[in-house]
């Protein structure tokens, strides 16, 4: 009796269970196929541009393109002034942010007190996500008015103002995984602080600084905005003149794409594609390099 | 820096004359221009100016009408003056206006001459002069599948017309005030809407057409005005001539207007427009020539000419405006000065010979001597560099 009484409304819990179970089951289900959906969503636009890049610039990648100087109406031209100017201007621009990033890094992980840490911190937040064409603007007004002309150091400098926070945070990162005992260790044998830093802590570091230093340089090389103002973009291929205007790739894609002659949009895709391989090797070199060390 | 600078704005005076020597109207009248212009002009002193000897680098930018031309310009005078290099960057009129006022550029490019006020935010003491180097005209471009899915290619379009498709009134491609004009197409007109293309950037060429259409419609003229840059009523911006005839490419329906040049590259159909005289006058370098050789007259002393609309003549193109290289009266820098000056007289004999291949108009006869006179005013230092 009593277990029937009791046999009753588990049964009917059992049914609802049944139900409740069912509906969880599917929400769980399709939600969970919304979010796969979702992240391929997010890897697509990698895959597209890959494919759209490599599709329409591969034939047009050629070493006249890299060789050749832009020639009117696009007949018998390439792009050397671009790869050229890229191959200058990023560079003198990691000359300048890397030393900066890694010092002001230094400063930070290892002696500002923690209330000016947080402030550069913040500072160096924002500033990583400031627009770059404002960038641009700001160098404008005070490399390229004073001095009266356009010119690659300008566009150097806007370039390394972008690079500089990436470097420090991805810096500063790495120098917090330095072991604190290693530190000790290192002061406990006498070595001066300014030795600890330098042979002990930098050294330990260095792969995280490396990482940090090449996905900037990536991120610099593909820059459009800042260069408009200071750079302003050439003809010439300018070999070691940073008084004068200089091309990079963004600029030739950016300048190229929308003329309406197809030879010029050909070799506005093979710029294009060119500058997908440099950051792509670039951006896979590091990322493999840290899974190497992750697995290993 | 200032050594480079000076150097630089050499390099912009010669860019300008390459410039001028694209304007003129050659195509159409033949012996008169382009290519008989190359020997130097007739005057006293130098015959013609020298090309220094050391490796100069001049530096400009501005229009992008006239970029195809210069670009054309300096790839031959580099081939005769390896030691001379010429950087001219297409950034549009307003961008080579505000370049040479800023000083950033060794010479500036614009298609439209520069406004009083525009001359009065110059530094103190900088004297700009106007050098034309070529004619251009301003084409009405189309993309437009007909109602049996072939292309258009061929449209007339009057002054009434063209205002109320820029002004958001004449909606689709089978309005009747179309098909009016176009009675030998008026039934494979399709009922696709217009989309408008305009300039998003400061433009001679806006400059030229809207004071066209300012001419053409008091509508126009009471609510949107002519100049480099206007509130437009309709459609979508793109910078630059290139960017304009790559979107009128890019999509069925659309409408816009660029440099003839721009039209011919881009293989885009333009509209006949009619004149002055009735007529429907396609738009070419003879077109331009017409227009211009019927305004010589009219061409103003300081060089700063209005865009040419609705001239006289039965082949008169009615949209055409000079384009101009703007270079500083004196030149910091000798030697650029001297390369600039070369480089213009250049383009204004040699150089006008080059435009009619590419499809813009050389400068009438009157107006490139004119041009080649204002040379001789290029100083340095107060003193002239192409002595009378």
């Amino acid at each position: 009796m009593t277990g029937a009484v009791i046999a009753q409304p588990s049964m009917a819990a059992r049914l609802t269970g049944a139900r409740v179970g069912r509906r969880r089951t599917v929400v769980d289900r399709s939600m969970r196929t919304i979010a796969m959906g979702a992240a391929f969503l997010c890897a697509l636009p990698l895959a597209a541009v890959l494919f759209f890049v490599a599709a329409n610039g591969l034939s047009a990648l050629s070493l006249d393109l890299i060789t050749k100087p832009p020639r009117a109406l696009g007949i018998g031209g390439g792009a050397a002034n671009a790869v050229v100017g890229t191959l200058q201007m990023v560079p003198l621009a990691a000359l300048i942010a890397v030393p900066v990033g890694v010092l002001g890094a230094v400063y930070i992980a290892e002696f500002a007190n923690s209330r000016s840490a947080r402030v550069i911190r913040f500072c160096a937040d924002v500033l990583v996500g400031m627009p770059s064409i404002l960038i641009g603007v700001f160098v404008f007004t005070f490399l390229v008015l004073p001095f009266k002309q356009f010119n690659g150091f300008a566009g150097s400098v806007a370039l390394a103002v972008i690079m500089i926070p990436v470097v420090m945070r991805t810096t500063e990162e790495s120098l917090h995984l330095v072991p604190n005992s290693l530190r000790e260790a290192s002061l406990a044998l006498g070595v001066p602080a300014w030795r600890t830093v330098l042979s002990v802590v930098l050294r330990t570091g260095l792969p995280g600084i490396l990482t940090g230093s090449m996905l900037a340089i990536a991120r610099a090389m593909g820059e459009t905005a800042p260069l408009l103002f200071t750079a302003l973009g050439s003809r010439v291929v300018n070999v070691g003149d940073f008084g004068r205007p200089m091309d990079s790739l963004p600029l030739f894609i950016y300048v190229n794409a929308r003329q309406p002659v197809d030879a010029l949009n050909q070799q506005a895709w093979g710029a294009a594609f060119l500058l997908l391989l440099i950051v792509l090797i670039i951006n896979v070199a590091v990322r493999a390099r840290s899974w190497g060390r992750r697995i290993g | 820096m200032t050594n480079r600078a000076s150097r630089l704005a050499s390099l912009a005076f010669g860019a300008i004359v390459v410039i001028a020597g694209c304007t003129s109207p050659g195509a159409t009248t033949g012996p008169t221009t382009g290519g008989q212009a190359s020997g130097p002009p007739a005057s006293g002193g130098m015959s013609q100016p020298q090309v220094p000897s050391g490796n100069v680098t001049l530096s400009g930018a501005g229009a992008t009408f006239p970029a195809l031309l210069y670009q054309v310009w300096i790839e031959k005078f580099g081939e005769a003056h390896s030691n001379v290099t010429v950087d001219y960057q297409a950034i549009g009129s307003g961008g080579g206006i505000k370049a040479i006022t800023q000083q950033t550029v060794d010479f500036g490019a614009s298609d439209a001459a520069m406004k009083d006020e525009e001359i009065a935010a110059l530094p103190a003491g900088t004297k700009i002069l106007h050098v034309p180097t070529a004619l251009g005209a301003v084409v009405v471009i189309f993309n437009l599948a007909g109602a049996d899915g072939s292309a258009i290619k061929k449209l007339n379009l009057d002054g009434d017309t063209i205002a109320g498709v820029f002004l958001g009134k004449i909606t689709t491609w089978n309005d009747p005030a179309i098909a009016a004009l176009n009675a030998d197409v008026a039934s494979n007109l399709p009922a696709t809407p217009i989309k408008v293309i305009h300039r998003s950037d400061g433009s001679g060429t806006t400059n030229a057409f809207t004071t066209y259409l300012a001419t053409v419609s008091s509508e126009w003229k009471d609510s949107v005005g002519a100049g480099k840059e206007v509130n437009w009523p309709t459609g979508d911006g793109a910078p630059g001539n290139d960017g304009v005839s790559g979107g009128v490419k890019t999509a069925d329906g659309r409408i816009g207007y660029v440099e003839l040049q721009y039209a011919v590259v881009s293989g885009l159909s333009s509209a006949a427009v009619k004149n002055a005289n009735g007529k429907f006058v396609a738009g070419s370098s003879a077109g331009v020539t017409a227009a211009a050789e019927g305004a010589v007259d009219a061409f103003p002393d300081d060089f700063r000419a209005a865009p040419i609309i609705n001239g006289p003549g039965d082949d008169t193109y009615p949209i055409a405006a000079y384009t101009y290289l703007l270079l500083y009266q004196d030149q910091t820098d000798a030697t650029k000065g001297q390369a600039l000056t070369a480089f213009l007289h250049w383009a204004l004999t040699d150089g006008q010979s080059e435009e009619k291949a590419i499809g813009y108009a050389p400068l009438p006869a009157p107006i490139q001597q004119k041009a080649l006179e204002e040379l001789h005013r290029i100083t340095t230092g107060g003193s002239p560099i192409w002595p009378m």
